[in-house]
C-alpha cells in the first residue's frame, strides 16, 4: 500500500479550463478547449471518443508529459504549471505509470530490460525479480530475452503494461491498453488492471474503445469537441 | 527516366536529414583531402624535377672532351628538345699584374635553359634570362676581390680583353659540389675562339644541355646508350637528380599517409551515416514495394539518389581541394624558386574516383538492405530485413580501401599487407571490444550505491545493452582516434627529426685546399671566429683502378659501369675515429691503431650506397691509383652517412698511417654567425690558396624547405583532424534518435534533467574512454609499420596511452552531450511524437 501521508486528500487529479492548441504553419488547431476533470484516489475512469478527438493528447497532458496551452492542472495536489520539466518528472517518478498507444518500447532492449528500465532509475535491489514477476503476470514469462520486434503487437502491448505497473504506481494512464488484444488476453489484462485497482488502490485513467473495459470503470467520459461529457454508465452503450 | 527525377526529388527532401548531411560532408572531405594532397604532390613533384633540371642545367646533359657534331644536335632537336651549348675550362685570367686561375663557363645565347642568373650589373641584383653579351664577362665577387677589379674594368682572358659588366650572385645551374672550386668567370661562346684558349691538348669540357619533356628523353634511350659506350658522360635529370634527400621524401610520404587517413576517416563516417540513412528509408522502401516497385527499381532509385549526392560532394570537394592545394603552395612557393607547373588533371579524376569508391565500399553493402525490403514490412514491423552482417560491411570497405591504397601507392604488396594487417587488427579489436563491454557491465554492478554513481551505472548499462550498436561505434571511434593519433605522432617525430638534422650551428662555410703547412694557422683562425667546426679532414685524390685485382669495368654491375665514381678521382681521407653522423651498417670500424696491412692491404671503410652501386661487399679489395703509386685496401666496414649534414663526407676512409705519404690538402666546414665576418677577408689575405665556399644559400634552401614542408604537414594535419571530427559527428548523429527515444521514456518514468545529463555523460564518456583505449592499441600497432616505412626510429608512445582514453572520453562526451542537448529539453510527448514517425 503506497499511500503517502502528505497526499491524504482524495482528489488525485484536478483539471480546470484545460486547453490545448497547436500551431500548424499558419493555422491554429484547437484540440482541447476549456476541459475540466477531477479524479479521486482509487477511482477508475474511462475516456472514450472518436478517432482524432484528442484522447491521447489529453492523457499526455494529464500525466504532465506535455504542457497545456491554457488552464490549470493539479496532480497529487501539486500544480503542474508551477513545476518545470524536471519538477514534473520528479513528481511522476515511481508514482505514475503510462501505457502508450504505440507502446514505445526501446527496440534494442529485450522485453525484460524494457520492463527493468523504470525500476533502475533509483538504486534498488529487487529490479530483476520484480520485472520477471510482472512479465509473468502478463503471460510473457517465457519471452524475457526477446527483442520487441520479435514479439507480436499484442505481446508488445503486454510488455508495455508490465512496464507501467512494475513500479507499483499510485496512478496509471493507459492509452488503449487492450487495443491489440484478442478477447481472452484482453480480459486477462483488464482483470489485472482492476485487481491492482482493488488491492493497491491504484487509480486508473484509461482511453479505450473496448466497451467491456469501459463498462467496468467507475466512470465513463466522452471526449467530444474538445470537452468531456459524462456518460450514464448503465445505459452508456451508445457511444 | 522517371527514376532520375524521382531520385532528385527524394534527395532534395532528404537534405534536411542529419544523416544525409553527414554523408555529404564526409564524402566531400574525403575528396577534398585526396585532391588537395594529390594536386599538391603532383605539382611539387613536377616542380622539383624542374628545379633539379635547373640545377643540372637541363633535363639531359651530355659532356665530352670535344665539340658535339651537328647530326647529334639534329637528333636531339627532332626528339623535341631545346639545346644550349656550354664549354667549361680552367685558365689564368689577369688584370694588370694580378693573375688568378679561374673556372671559365662559356655560354651561348640560349643559356640558361631553366631558371635565371642573378647578377649585379651596377643596379643591384637582377634576375636575367641570358648570359653575358659578346665582349663582356661576368665574374664571381671573389675573383673581383682577388684581382682587385670592379665593374667596368677589363680583364684579360687568354689573348682577349673583356669588359667586366656583372658580378655573379647565383647561377641557376650552380652545383653544390666541389667541381668548380676555382672562382667563376662567365663569357659568351662567340668570344671563345678569340681567347685562343682552345688548342690541341688543352683540357676542355664541351657540354650539350637539352630541355624538354621526359618522353623526348626516353625516346632517345638507345642513342644515349651508344653515346655512353663512346665515352660521353650522360646525365639524366631523373637519375642524377640531386635530391633534397630523405626529408622531402618523408614529407611526401607523410602527406600521402595523411590523405589516406582522411579517406579512411571519411569512409568510416560514410558507413555510420549510411546505417541511419537506411534505417530511415526502410519504411519508404516497403511502401514503394507495396505500390509495386521492383527490387531493381528500388535499388536504382536509391543508387541514383546517393549517386547525385556523391557527385555533388565530389565536385565541391575537388574545388575545396584545389583551393587547399593553392593554400599549401602559397606556404611553399614563397621560398621555393620553383616555377610550378599548373595543376594536372589526374587529381581531379582521382578525387571523383575516391568519392565513388568510398560510397560503394563503405555504403554499398548497407544500402543493399533497402532492396531486400519486403512489402509485408508495412504491416509487420518485425519484418525488417536482417541487418547487414558487420563483417560484410568491413570486408567490402577494406577491399575498396585496399584498392585505393594500391592506386595511390602503386605497391600491391604494401597494400595487401596493410589490408590483412588492418583486418586482423579489426577482428582482434572486435573481440577486445566485446570483452570491454562485458567487463563494463561487471564493474558497474560493483559501483557504490550513491546517487551520482547510480547515473554512471545506468549509462554504462545502457551502453553495454545496446551491444551491437555500441560495438560498431566503438570500432568506428577507435579507428578514428587511431588515424588521428598516427598523423599527430608521425608529425611530431618528423619535426623532431628535421630539427635535430640541421641545428642552428650547422656549418654554412666550407674551407678547402688547405695545405699541410697552413693547417694550424687556418684552424686557429676558424676556431676564433666560428661557433662550430667539423675539424680538419685530410684529403687525398685517388682513382679506383682495381677491384680484387681486376679492372672495375669487369667487376661492376653493367648498369653502373659509367658511374661517376669510376671516371673521376675520389676524395680519400684517413681517420682514427668514425666521423660524427656516420653509422656503421656492416662489418666493424677499424680501431685507431689499425694501419697494419693484411696481405698488403689496409682496412678501409666504404659508404654503403657507393658499395651498393658498384656491387662491393665486405672483404673486397680496392686498389686506388694516387699519382703514380697505388694503395690497396680491404673493405672491413660499410657506413651510412647523412648527405644533408653539411659536414665533409667521404666515400672512402683509410686508417691513419696509410695515406700520409701522399700529397694531400685539408678540408673543413664551420659555422659563422654572420656573413660579414672579418675572418673571411683575413683568410683570403693570409691564405690566398684556400678556397672558401659559402653554402649558406643551400643551407637556407634546405632549411626553408623543411620549414615550409612543416607548415604543409601541419595544414594537412588540421585537415585530418577535421575529417576525424566529421566521423564523430556522423556517428553520433546516427545514434541520436535512439538515445532521444530512451531519454524521452526515462523522462516519462520520472528521470530528472540531472539524472539524464549524468547518464548521457557517463555513456558518452565511457564510450569515448574505451574507444580511446582501443585506438591507442591500434595506433601503436600501426605505428610500427608506418615508422619503418618512413624510415623513422620506432618507439613506444607512453603519452599516447596516457592521453588517448581521457581525450577520447572528453571528445565523445562533449560532442555527444551537445548533440543530445535539444532532446533533453523537449517535453516527452513532443519527443515521442517526433520519434513515432520513424
Ligand atoms: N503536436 C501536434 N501537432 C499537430 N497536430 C496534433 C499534435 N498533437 C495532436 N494533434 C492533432 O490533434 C488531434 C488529436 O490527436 P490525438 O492523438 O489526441 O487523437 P486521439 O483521440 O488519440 O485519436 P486516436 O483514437 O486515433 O488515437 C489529431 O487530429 C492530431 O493530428
Ligand atoms: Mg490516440
Amino acid at each position: 500500500m503506497s499511500h503517502s501521508s502528505e497526499n491524504q486528500q482524495a482528489r488525485i487529479l484536478h483539471a480546470s479550463g484545460l486547453g490545448k492548441r497547436v500551431k500548424n504553419g499558419e493555422r491554429e488547431l484547437v484540440i482541447l478547449e476549456a476541459l475540466s476533470l477531477h479524479v479521486d484516489r482509487g477511482e477508475s475512469v474511462a475516456i472514450v471518443g472518436s478517432s482524432g478527438a484528442g484522447k491521447s493528447t489529453l492523457l499526455g497532458l494529464l500525466a504532465g508529459l506535455d504542457m497545456p496551452s491554457s488552464g490549470e492542472l493539479e496532480m497529487f495536489g501539486q500544480s503542474l504549471r508551477a513545476l518545470d520539466e524536471d519538477g514534473r518528472a520528479a513528481l511522476r517518478a515511481g508514482r505514475v505509470g503510462f501505457v502508450f498507444q504505440n507502446f514505445q518500447l526501446l527496440p534494442t532492449l529485450t522485453a525484460m530490460e524494457n520492463v527493468m528500465l523504470p525500476l533502475e532509475l533509483s538504486p534498488r535491489q529487487d529490479v530483476t525479480a520484480k520485472s520477471r514477476q510482472w512479465l509473468e503476470r502478463v503471460g510473457l514469462g517465457g519471452r524475457l530475452d526477446h527483442l520487441p520486434k520479435q514479439l507480436s503487437g499484442g505481446e508488445q502491448q503486454r510488455v508495455a503494461v508490465a512496464r507501467a505497473f512494475v513500479t507499483e504506481p499510485d496512478l496509471v494512464f493507459a492509452d488503449e491498453p487492450t487495443g491489440n488484444l484478442d478477447e481472452t488476453t484482453g480480459k486477462r489484462i483488464i482483470d489485472l488492471l482492476f485487481e491492482l485497482n482493488r488491492e493497491a488502490g491504484t487509480t486508473l485513467v484509461l482511453v479505450t474503445h473496448d466497451l467491456a473495459l469501459a463498462r467496468r470503470c467507475d466512470r465513463c467520459l466522452q471526449l467530444e469537441g474538445g470537452a468531456l461529457h459524462a456518460i450514464e454508465r448503465r445505459t452508456g452503450v451508445g457511444v | 527516366m522517371k527514376l532520375i527525377g524521382l531520385s532528385l526529388k527524394g534527395l532534395r527532401r532528404d537534405l534536411r536529414a542529419a544523416d544525409v548531411r553527414a554523408l555529404f560532408v564526409a564524402l566531400m572531405l574525403a575528396v577534398a583531402a585526396t585532391t588537395m594532397i594529390g594536386f599538391f604532390l603532383d605539382r611539387l613533384d613536377r616542380g622539383l624535377t624542374r628545379q633539379a633540371g635547373q640545377l643540372l642545367g637541363g633535363d639531359l646533359v651530355l659532356e665530352q672532351g670535344r665539340p658535339f657534331d651537328g647530326e647529334l644536335r639534329q637528333a636531339l632537336r627532332d626528339a623535341g628538345l631545346r639545346l644550349s651549348d656550354q664549354v667549361d675550362l680552367v685558365s689564368m685570367v689577369s688584370q694588370a699584374d694580378a693573375f688568378q686561375p679561374a673556372g671559365l663557363k662559356v655560354v651561348d645565347d640560349h643559356y640558361p635553359l631553366y631558371g635565371r642568373v642573378r647578377v649585379d650589373r651596377g643596379n643591384g641584383i637582377e634576375a636575367l634570362d641570358h648570359g653575358p653579351r659578346p665582349g663582356h664577362a661576368w665574374i664571381a665577387p671573389r675573383l673581383a676581390q682577388l684581382l682587385d677589379v670592379k665593374l667596368g674594368d677589363s680583364v684579360q682572358v687568354g689573348t682577349l680583353a673583356l669588359t667586366i659588366s656583372g658580378l655573379i650572385d647565383r647561377e641557376p645551374d650552380q652545383q653544390a659540389g666541389f667541381a668548380g672550386l676555382t672562382p667563376r668567370i662567365m663569357l659568351n661562346l662567340a668570344d671563345l675562339d678569340a681567347t685562343g684558349l682552345v688548342r690541341p691538348g688543352s683540357r676542355i669540357e664541351y657540354e650539350l644541355l637539352a630541355a624538354g619533356p621526359s618522353a623526348a628523353v626516353d625516346s632517345l634511350s638507345g642513342r644515349l646508350d651508344e653515346l655512353r659506350d663512346a665515352g660521353v658522360e650522360v646525365r639524366d635529370v631523373r637519375v642524377d637528380r640531386p635530391s633534397l634527400g630523405r626529408s622531402l621524401e618523408r614529407a611526401q610520404k607523410y602527406l600521402s599517409l595523411a590523405g589516406l587517413a582522411a579517406v579512411l576517416l571519411a569512409g568510416v563516417a560514410v558507413a555510420m551515416a549510411t546505417r541511419r540513412y537506411v534505417d530511415r528509408h526502410l519504411d519508404t522502401a516497403a511502401l514503394l514495394r507495396c505500390f509495386g516497385a521492383s527490387q531493381r527499381q528500388l535499388g536504382q532509385l536509391f543508387a541514383w539518389q546517393l549517386g547525385w549526392l556523391g557527385l555533388a560532394a565530389a565536385v565541391i570537394g575537388a574545388l575545396l581541394g584545389l583551393a587547399g592545394q593553392a593554400a599549401l603552395l602559397a606556404l611553399l612557393v614563397r621560398f621555393l624558386p620553383l616555377e610550378l607547373p599548373p595543376p594536372g588533371w589526374l587529381p581531379w579524376l582521382m578525387g571523383i574516383l575516391t568519392a565513388l569508391a568510398v560510397l560503394i565500399g563503405f555504403a554499398g553493402p548497407t544500402l543493399l538492405r533497402l532492396r531486400r525490403v519486403s512489402a509485408l514490412k508495412v504491416l509487420r514491423r518485425e519484418l525488417d530485413p536482417i541487418p547487414v552482417a558487420g563483417w560484410l560491411v568491413v570486408a567490402v570497405a577494406s577491399l575498396v580501401f585496399g584498392a585505393l591504397l594500391w592506386l595511390y601507392s602503386g605497391d600491391a604488396l604494401l597494400s595487401l599487407g596493410t589490408l590483412l594487417g588492418g583486418l586482423v587488427a579489426l577482428v582482434v579489436l572486435w573481440g577486445v571490444g566485446q570483452l570491454l563491454l562485458s567487463l563494463l557491465l561487471g564493474v558497474l554492478a560493483r559501483l557504490p550505491q550513491g546517487n551520482g554513481g547510480h547515473a554512471w551505472r545506468l549509462g554504462g548499462r545502457q551502453l553495454a545493452r545496446r551491444r551491437q550498436a555500441s560495438l560498431g561505434q566503438l570500432l568506428a571511434f577507435a579507428v578514428t582516434f587511431a588515424a588521428m593519433a598516427i598523423i599527430v605522432l608521425v608529425r611530431g617525430d618528423l619535426l623532431t627529426t628535421w630539427q635535430a638534422q640541421l641545428p642552428a650551428n650547422t656549418p654554412n662555410y666550407f674551407a678547402i685546399n688547405i695545405q699541410p703547412q697552413e693547417r694550424d694557422g687556418v684552424e686557429t683562425l676558424i676556431e676564433e671566429a666560428a661557433d662550430s667546426a667539423s675539424g680538419l679532414y685530410p684529403m687525398v685524390r685517388g682513382r679506383l683502378t682495381a677491384i680484387d685485382g681486376r679492372p672495375p669495368s669487369e667487376m661492376v654491375p653493367e648498369e653502373h659501369r659509367n658511374d661517376g665514381a669510376l671516371r673521376r678521382d675520389l676524395n680519400l681521407t684517413w681517420r682514427g675515429s668514425l666521423p660524427q653522423g656516420n653509422r656503421i651498417t656492416a662489418g666493424e670500424w677499424f680501431g685507431a691503431g689499425a694501419s697494419q696491412t693484411i696481405d698488403g692491404a689496409v682496412p678501409i671503410s666504404v659508404e654503403e650506397e657507393l658499395a651498393d652501386r658498384l656491387g662491393l661487399s665486405l672483404g673486397d679489395r680496392l686498389t686506388f691509383t694516387i699519382g703514380s703509386d697505388t694503395v690497396t685496401g680491404e673493405i672491413t666496414s660499410l657506413r651510412h652517412l647523412d648527405w644533408e649534414s653539411f659536414q665533409p663526407n667521404f666515400f672512402i676512409i683509410f686508417p691513419p698511417g696509410a695515406l700520409e705519404g701522399f700529397g694531400h690538402s685539408y678540408i673543413t666546414s664551420f659555422h659563422l654567425p654572420d656573413a660579414s665576418n672579418a675572418m673571411l677577408g683575413e683568410m683570403v689575405r693570409q691564405y690566398p690558396g684556400v678556397s672558401i665556399l659559402n653554402v649558406e644559400a643551400l643551407l637556407e634552401q634546405v632549411r626553408g624547405i623543411l620549414g615550409q614542408v612543416t607548415r604543409a604537414v601541419e595544414f594537412v594535419l588540421g585537415f585530418v583532424l577535421l575529417a576525424g571530427v566529421s566521423v564523430l559527428y556522423a556517428a553520433l548523429t546516427a545514434s541520436r534518435p535512439a538515445r532521444a527515444h530512451e531519454g524521452a521514456l526515462l523522462r516519462v518514468f520520472g528521470a530528472g534533467d540531472r539524472m539524464l545529463s549524468r547518464m548521457q555523460w557517463a555513456e558518452f564518456a565511457l564510450l569515448g574512454f574505451a574507444s580511446g583505449l582501443l585506438g591507442a592499441v591500434l595506433a601503436e600497432l600501426a605505428a610500427v609499420g608506418i615508422y619503418a616505412w618512413l624510415g623513422l626510429t620506432p618507439r613506444l608512445h607512453w603519452l599516447l596511452w596516457a592521453t588517448m582514453p581521457p581525450v577520447g572520453a572528453l571528445a565523445i562526451g562533449i560532442i555527444g552531450f551537445t548533440l543530445s542537448r535539444g532532446t533533453r529539453r523537449q517535453a516527452p510527448m513532443a519527443s515521442l511524437r517526433l520519434l513515432g514517425e520513424t
